[in-house]
C-alpha cells in the first residue's frame, strides 16, 4: 500500500477549499443595473412552456432598456432554466440571489420549485413571482413578496364545474393527475357540481403522470358510464389519457383545463379531439392587452388561447417595473407594497409597459391589465381571477361556449 | 459570490457523501445501485416527517435517516440475494420508483405532492444568512470527512480486500471460504445508511421538499461523479463530485456572458453541453480522473516473479 499522504492531502484540499471561498472578490457587477433574476422550465415538464414565459420576459426588458430604462437605470435580466425539477432550481436560484444579487425571481411554473425555492427567497428578501396554482403558496409566503399570475387550483376547480352545470351536464366521473396543480381542483369541483344538484359517480382519483399508457386508469374512471368526466392534467399525459378514452370507446363529454388541449395534444389526436370541453382563467374579452402581447411575440391572432403561460411572463415583468418605478426604488420590500398599487383597480388602465412608465413619471394612479387576466391581486399577493371561459374544440379550433365572470 | 460558492460547496458535500456511498457499493463490491434517488428520498423525509411532526431534534432525525437506510438497504439487498449485477440494477431501479410514489400517493404521511417544509434546522438561532450558510457546510463537510474515513478504513482494511475480491469473481471468494452473501448485505446496508443521511441533511438544508427533488437524475449526476472521479478510488470521485457539479453550474454562467444564444437555445446546449463531456472522459479516459491504485507488495519485501 503506497498512499501515504491521504490525510494530508484531505488537509490541503479543505484548506484551500476554505481559501477560495473566503477571499474570492466579490463578483459584483457594479451597482448600476437593476438585476431580475428569471428562472422557467425550459426543459422538463414545463418544457411546452418554459420558452414562451423566457421570450415574454426578455421582449419586454428590451422595450424597457431601449426606452431608458426605469428609475434611470438599464434593467438587466438574467435567465436561467429550472429545468422543471426543484433540486436544479435550488442551485439556480442560489446563483441569482447570491452573485446576480437579483431583486426578484420571476416565471417559476411548478409548485414544487415555487415552493422549493421559497424559503431562500424569503431569508434574502426577494419577489416571487410565478404561475404555480399550489394553496401551500399563500400559506408559506410569510413576508408578503410572493405574487401568483395564475388562480389557485379551486378557482379552476369551481369554474369549470360553473361552467359544466350551467351547460346541462348531471353525471360525472373524475380522475386527475396526481400533482399539486391538478389534483387541487377536484374537491372545489366536487363541491360545486354536488352543490349544483348533480351526482359524481365514481370516488375520484389520482394517476401517476408519466406512463406509458393509462389503460387501467381509463377503465376505472368510465366503469359506470358517467355523463361526462372531469380529467385535469398537463399535455403531455392527457395525450395519452385521451387516446385510451377514445379507444375504449367512450362517448360522453370530456371536461379538461386549456393548458391540457393546445396546439400539440390537437397535432397529436386530429380530429378525434373533437368535442373536448376545456377552461382557463381569461383576460376580459378583447383584452388589448392579448392583443399587444401578440403583436409583441409576432403571433397571429388565431381565435384560440394562445401562450397562456407567455401573457403571464408578460405581466409579471411588466408589474414588477412598473411596482420598481412607482416606488422610486428597486427595494423588493418596498416595491412589493407598489404590486398592489399598479395593478389594482383605481388608475387609468395600461397593458404596454412603457405607456404605464410614462404615467407614473406624470404622476397618475395606474391600473395595469394583462394579457393573461385583468391582474388583481388579493391581499396575499394571489390574482383574482375574475373571467374564465370555457371552450368546446370544433374541427380542430377552440370554440368559445361561455365565459363568466366573478 | 462568496454565499453562492458556499452554497455549492454544500451542495458538492451531498454528491460527495453520496459519491462514496455508491463508490462503497459499486466502485469496490461491484453491486449495481441505481437507487440512489430512492434512499436519497427516503433519508429526506425520514428525517423530516420525524422532526415536523414527532418533534425530533436535527441530530435524531440523521440518525433515524441513517437507521432506516440501514434497515432497507438491507432488506433490499437480501431480497435481491440470488440477483446479481444487471438484475440487481433493476431491483434497486425499482425501489427507487416506489420510494418516489409512495412519497407522491401517501397524502396522509408525507403530503403527497404539495410536499413538506422543514423548519428545524440546528441551531438556526445563533447566525444570521451568511454565517448560517458557513455553519452548515462545516456540518456538511465533518459528514463527508466522516464518511469518508469510514469508507477509506473499510477499503484498506482486510474487509476491503474481501469487498474486492466479492467484485472480481465472488465464486473465488467463496471457494477461499468466505460468505459473499454476508459481505454484500453489510456493504450495501453501509452504502444506503450514508445515502439516507445525505438525504437528511439535504432535507434541512432547503427546508422544503417534495417527490420532485429526488428524481432519477440525481442518481445519475452520482454514477457521472463516480465514472469521472475513477471508480474504486475514494480521492478521486471526491474530485468527481466537485467537476461533475461545476459543469452543472458552471455552465449556468454562460448566459451571462453569452449574448448571441438566447436563453431557451442555451439551456438546451447546457445539457448537450455535459452530456458530450461525459462521453469524452469515458472515451479517453474509462479509469477515470483518478484511476484505482493497484496494490504492490510493501517496499523491503522481496518479490520474485514466478514464470
Amino acid at each position: 500500500m503506497t498512499i501515504k499522504h491521504t490525510r494530508r492531502t484531505i488537509l490541503k484540499a479543505t484548506a484551500a477549499t476554505v481559501f477560495t471561498t473566503a477571499f474570492i472578490p466579490n463578483l459584483v457587477w457594479a451597482n448600476g443595473p437593476i438585476n431580475i433574476g428569471s428562472l422557467t422550465p425550459n426543459t422538463g415538464g414545463g418544457g411546452p412552456f418554459g420558452p414562451t414565459i423566457t421570450a415574454a420576459h426578455k421582449s419586454i426588458v428590451d422595450r424597457v432598456n431601449a426606452a431608458g430604462g426605469i428609475l434611470g437605470r438599464r434593467v438587466e435580466l438574467f435567465q436561467n432554466n429550472s429545468e422543471t425539477n426543484p433540486e436544479t432550481a435550488i442551485r439556480a436560484a442560489r446563483k441569482l440571489v447570491d452573485v446576480n444579487k437579483v431583486k426578484a425571481i420571476i416565471g417559476t411554473f411548478s409548485s414544487s420549485v415555487t415552493l422549493g425555492i421559497m424559503p431562500l427567497c424569503q431569508e434574502a428578501n426577494v419577489i416571487q413571482m410565478c404561475t404555480s396554482s399550489s394553496a401551500d403558496i399563500p400559506a408559506k409566503d410569510k413576508k408578503g413578496l410572493v405574487f401568483n399570475f395564475q388562480a389557485l387550483s379551486p378557482r379552476w376547480g369551481k369554474a369549470i364545474a360553473d361552467l359544466a352545470l350551467s351547460n346541462g351536464y348531471k353525471n360525472f366521473a373524475i380522475m386527475a393527475l396526481n400533482n399539486d396543480f391538478t389534483s387541487s381542483m377536484v374537491n372545489s369541483f366536487v363541491e360545486t357540481v354536488t352543490a349544483g344538484g348533480a351526482e359524481i359517480v365514481n370516488k375520484p382519483f389520482y394517476y401517476n403522470g408519466g406512463q406509458a399508457s393509462y389503460r387501467a386508469e381509463v377503465a376505472k374512471l368510465i366503469e359506470d358510464d358517467p355523463k361526462a368526466v372531469f380529467i385535469p392534467s398537463y399535455v403531455t399525459d392527457f395525450t395519452a389519457v385521451y387516446k385510451e378514452l377514445y379507444r375504449a370507446g367512450y362517448e360522453g363529454k370530456v371536461f379538461t383545463v386549456s393548458i391540457a388541449t393546445g396546439s400539440k395534444f390537437k397535432k397529436a389526436i386530429g380530429d378525434a379531439a373533437n368535442g373536448i370541453l376545456h377552461g382557463l382563467p381569461v383576460p376580459p374579452l378583447e383584452s388589448e392587452a392579448y392583443k399587444f402581447y401578440l403583436k409583441l411575440q409576432g403571433l397571429e391572432d388565431t381565435g384560440n388561447m394562445q401562450h397562456p403561460f407567455g401573457t403571464a411572463g408578460m405581466d409579471q415583468i411588466s408589474t414588477l417595473l412598473l411596482a420598481m418605478e412607482s416606488a422610486g426604488t428597486d427595494d423588493a420590500n418596498e416595491a412589493a407594497k407598489h404590486i398592489w398599487k399598479v395593478s389594482n383597480p383605481n388608475g387609468e388602465r395600461v397593458w404596454d409597459v412603457l405607456e404605464g412608465i410614462k404615467l407614473l413619471r406624470a404622476g397618475k394612479a395606474i391600473n395595469y391589465t394583462g394579457a393573461s387576466s385583468e391582474i388583481d391581486f388579493d391581499d396575499e399577493g394571489m390574482i383574482k381571477a375574475r373571467h374564465f371561459q370555457l371552450w368546446e374544440i370544433r374541427d380542430g379550433q377552440d370554440v368559445t361556449i361561455e365565459r363568466i365572470q366573478s | 459570490m462568496s454565499a453562492y460558492l458556499i452554497s455549492i460547496a454544500t451542495f458538492v458535500g451531498f454528491y460527495m457523501i453520496l459519491a462514496l456511498a455508491l463508490n462503497l457499493q459499486w466502485g469496490l463490491t461491484g453491486m449495481v445501485n441505481f437507487g440512489i434517488a430512492g434512499f436519497f428520498g427516503m433519508g429526506a423525509y425520514t428525517s423530516g416527517l420525524l422532526t415536523v411532526y414527532v418533534g425530533f431534534p436535527f441530530l435524531a432525525g440523521v440518525a433515524s435517516a441513517g437507521l432506516m437506510g440501514l434497515v432497507a438497504g438491507a432488506f433490499l439487498s437480501m431480497l435481491s440475494v440470488r440477483l446479481r449485477g444487471d438484475y440487481l440494477a433493476i431491483v434497486t431501479l425499482g425501489f427507487a420508483e416506489i420510494v418516489r410514489l409512495f412519497l407522491l400517493n401517501e397524502d396522509w404521511l408525507t403530503r403527497g405532492p404539495r410536499g413538506l417544509s422543514i423548519d428545524v434546522r440546528p441551531m438556526s438561532e445563533s447566525f444570521d444568512r451568511n454565517e448560517y450558510g458557513i455553519f452548515y457546510l462545516g456540518i456538511v463537510a465533518l459528514t463527508v470527512l466522516i464518511v469518508y474515513f469510514i469508507v477509506e478504513k473499510m477499503r484498506r482494511a482486510p474487509y476491503g480486500r474481501v469487498m474486492r475480491a466479492i467484485r472480481e469473481d465472488d465464486v473465488v471468494t467463496e471457494t477461499l471460504g468466505k460468505n459473499a452473501f454476508f459481505y454484500r448485505v453489510q456493504v450495501f446496508s453501509i452504502g444506503s445508511m450514508f445515502m439516507c443521511i445525505a438525504g437528511a441533511l439535504y432535507a434541512h438544508y432547503v427546508q422544503s421538499i417534495s417527490p420532485d427533488h429526488f428524481v432519477p437524475m440525481v442518481a445519475i449526476f452520482i454514477w457521472m461523479s463516480v465514472i469521472v472521479g475513477g471508480a474504486g478510488n475514494n480521492n478521486g470521485l471526491l474530485i468527481g463530485a466537485g467537476v461533475v457539479m461545476l459543469i452543472l453550474e458552471g455552465s449556468r454562467f454562460l448566459g451571462d456572458f453569452v449574448s448571441f444564444v438566447d436563453a431557451e437555445s442555451l439551456s438546451a446546449i447546457r445539457i448537450i453541453f455535459i452530456g458530450v463531456l461525459l462521453i469524452l472522459v469515458i472515451r479517453f479516459r474509462p479509469q477515470g480522473l483518478l484511476p484505482e491504485p493497484k496494490f504492490q507488495a510493501p517496499v523491503g519485501i522481496k518479490t520474485t516473479r514466478v514464470n
